[in-house]
């Protein structure tokens, strides 16, 4: 009798213990959030932190990540006159379009953010549209360069970064107008991928319009040996040669080219070229490259968040290590579009749907001016809700930094054309 | 035609440059009955090893073919008992569980090297990197012809030692009957464990020269274990002498489709012959296959 009565009060004794526990655990530390809990805002990221396209995507956190936390230091985000701070969210695409879209549904049912900033790639931030769509959640896209983003009309979805149509084009007939003596023909390698192929898209059809003659233009797989495609393009001679692709096949191309002996006059890829890894792994032989820019850290603009554009690419470096390219810019500069639009909107937080919505529209009522330069939203047309103010600057590799070389009122070095030889 | 001899030139020494690594995922699969989804991880720890070697020491990268052998031997001969242990287990499904675990082990690869190194694209500098050589019309790569030299040298080398020693004689034993090789005191444990170290050692030297031509970064391994396991299909699973004649066929046919019919077209120009292969030979080009 005593025994049973002994193992009850033991099991009563040990069953209350794990209820104190599990409140000591659960519940101090809620009751301290409760009581510690001031509004903030709350931004959701969805990029690649893994998969192929890590490397961008950490360049798009590291963008979104800058703004948080220059707003932050500054108090946060103001409206009517007060200031509240900003929580960041992170959803990983896995770079996996699908999955970016299960990221966004989750960063918006769950941790119920009252605003995104867009994946690294374009078929990511294709996938994440719908679903900003349904759930009516502003997402700005500080990376997507894709024109087939902006095609589709999004209601929800602003881009940052001109789309690749309107830029890949537009730098190569600047490089055919600085070329001495005048460059006459040239070839186009795009990667067989949504972004790279739009970009080779941009150069083939540019091509025209800056008064080149294409001789080739091949589609090539990501993974793919490039050494037929370069010895057939070698066998042309083509003056130019423009690649459409992310890091890691730019990497190839000049090493292949370099393999087979073949130099063209000039070589001018877009995305990736800016980051200083390009350049990192090729050593010397990344110099001479040309790409394409829509931010440098020269650029004349400023903003009361960040000062101007060189004291961005300051805090930047400080922060990584490295200079920022024009993804990380647009990325910072996505969150002064949103603490613009909020401030205009004068809802503090938690957004409601209702606020949501009508953040959307304030989003599309943006004109400001900041260290990224200009960021007016496109109303109709192809590139509807797409920033296309900035202007491409044509920039090339010289002695392992890159430089600005044209237009020529952006110019801070002269191109090197023809390029010589390999060494 | 000087396209055309080019285009030959290339396709063969690409089909060398893909023998490097998928020698040793043959001879692993032969004898330890396990498609080593961890192939690619080795490969590009090779390129890491050649890239840091040269950036920390200053030294050139092909001095890391060597340390790799070593250093990669070492640790697959530490790795392949456990693979030797699972594979032979009691389970249901000892060969699903060893290629579970060596799909763990790819995956544990690339996140270590995602967190220890970052996801910068990397380059092996060596003396040969960008050397060509005119010969005639031709330009030769020199680098892609001291990996197509390496995955010869490492075939034969493999070969000899395969059919000329009794060590060799062990292995083959071991490949095509376990539990008879086991009977005439073969130990087999012991044998598995060498086995995946010269099979790691073999793949990470392949690696360093990979690093070299191409480039690395932890997320190309997956494309090297798709293409390790494209060729051993096609030269018959378990065929070392198959790698060598499948990767330079699948060398030739994707530079061919790629110069004169378009890259776009050379996936389905390899799937396509692998295809064909396994309608007419299902044990692999050089039906040496099991």
């Amino acid at each position: 009798m005593m025994s049973i009565k002994s193992k009850v009060s033991r099991r009563r004794f040990l069953g209350g213990s794990a209820v104190a526990l599990a409140a000591g655990t659960l519940g101090i530390p809620f009751v301290r959030t409760a009581r510690a809990q001031v509004a903030t805002f709350k931004a959701g990221v969805i990029t690649s932190l893994s998969g192929e396209n890590i490397l961008g995507g950490n360049l798009t956190k590291r963008g979104y990540d800058l703004w948080a936390e220059a707003i932050n230091a500054k108090g946060g985000v103001e409206v009517a006159g007060q200031r509240f701070k900003v929580d960041m969210f992170y959803g990983d695409d896995q770079s996996n379009p699908a999955t970016g879209a299960d990221a966004a549904e989750r960063l918006i049912v769950q941790n119920e953010v009252d605003v995104l900033f867009g994946p690294y790639t374009s078929g990511s931030t294709i996938a994440v549209q719908p679903i900003c769509q349904k759930y009516q959640v502003p997402m700005i896209s500080g990376s997507a360069e894709s024109p087939n983003v902006w095609k589709a009309k999004p209601e929800f979805n602003f881009g940052i970064i001109p789309a690749v149509d309107t830029t890949a084009g537009k730098s190569l007939a600047v490089l055919a107008k600085l070329s001495n003596p005048a460059a006459k023909t040239i070839a186009v390698i795009g990667v067989n991928e949504p972004f790279s192929k739009e970009t080779g898209e941009g150069f083939r059809d540019g091509a025209k319009e800056a008064g080149l003659e294409l001789v080739a233009y091949e589609l090539v797989p990501a993974s793919g040996d490039l050494t037929p495609v370069i010895s057939k393009i070698a066998a042309l001679n083509p003056d130019i040669v423009a690649v459409g692709g992310h890091e890691e096949p730019l990497i190839n191309v000049v090493k292949t080219s370099k393999s087979l002996n073949f130099r063209p006059k000039a070589l001018i890829m877009h995305y990736g070229v800016t980051d200083p890894a390009f350049a990192q792994a090729l050593a010397a032989d990344a110099d001479g490259t040309c790409g394409v820019s829509v931010w440098l850290p020269s650029v004349p603009y400023k903003d009361d968040v960040f000062g101007t554009a060189r004291q961005f690419a300051e805090m930047a470096q400080k922060k990584s290590g490295h200079e920022p390219d024009y993804t990380e810019a647009a990325c910072a500069a996505s969150g002064l579009v949103f603490g613009d639009a909020v401030k205009r909107l004068g809802k503090k937080p938690a957004l409601t749907p209702e606020d949501r919505v009508a953040l959307k529209d304030a989003i599309a009522a943006t004109d400001i001016q900041t260290f990224y330069g200009p960021i007016k939203f496109e109303k109709e047309g192809n590139h509807y809700h797409d920033n296309v103010q900035p202007v491409p600057v044509l920039i090339q590799i010289q002695g392992g930094k890159t430089v600005a070389v044209g237009p020529k009122e952006a110019a801070a070095a002269d191109l090197t054309y023809p390029l010589p030889a390999w060494k | 035609m000087d396209l055309f001899l080019q285009t030959l030139l290339n396709g063969l020494l690409i089909g060398g440059v893909i023998a490097t690594f998928t020698i040793g995922f043959q001879l692993a699969f032969g004898v330890l009955h396990v498609i080593d989804f961890a192939v690619g991880g080795w490969v590009v720890l090779g390129g890491y090893l050649g890239y840091y070697m040269a950036a920390g020491l200053g030294v050139d990268g092909f001095l890391a073919i060597p340390v790799a052998f070593v250093l990669f031997g070492a640790i697959g001969y530490l790795i392949g008992p456990i693979l030797y242990n699972v594979r032979n287990s009691r389970t249901a499904r000892p060969e699903l569980m060893a290629l579970a675990l060596t799909f763990g082990l790819f995956t544990l690869l690339r996140g270590g090297m995602l967190t220890a190194w970052g996801f910068n694209t990397h380059s092996v500098p060596t003396a040969l990197s960008g050397e060509s050589l005119a010969v005639g019309p031709l330009t030769v790569p020199l680098i892609r012809v001291a990996a197509a030299v390496f995955a010869v040298a490492i075939a034969s080398g493999l070969f000899i030692f395969l059919y000329r020693t009794r060590y060799g004689l062990a292995i083959r034993a071991t490949a095509e009957n376990r539990q008879n090789a086991a009977l005439m005191g073969v130990d087999i444990r012991r044998l598995s464990a060498n086995v995946y170290g010269l099979y790691a050692g073999i793949t990470a030297m392949a690696g360093v020269l990979m690093g070299a031509i191409f480039s690395v970064n932890p997320e190309v391994g997956l494309r090297y274990t798709l293409f390790a396991f494209f060729v051993a299909v096609l030269a018959g699973l378990g065929s070392v002498g198959g790698a060598l004649v499948a990767a330079l066929l699948l060398g030739v046919i994707e530079a061919f489709v790629a110069t004169y019919v378009g890259s776009s077209y050379s996936l389905l120009a390899i799937f396509a012959t692998l295809f064909l292969v396994l309608l007419v030979s299902p044990r692999g080009i050089l039906r040496h296959g099991l």
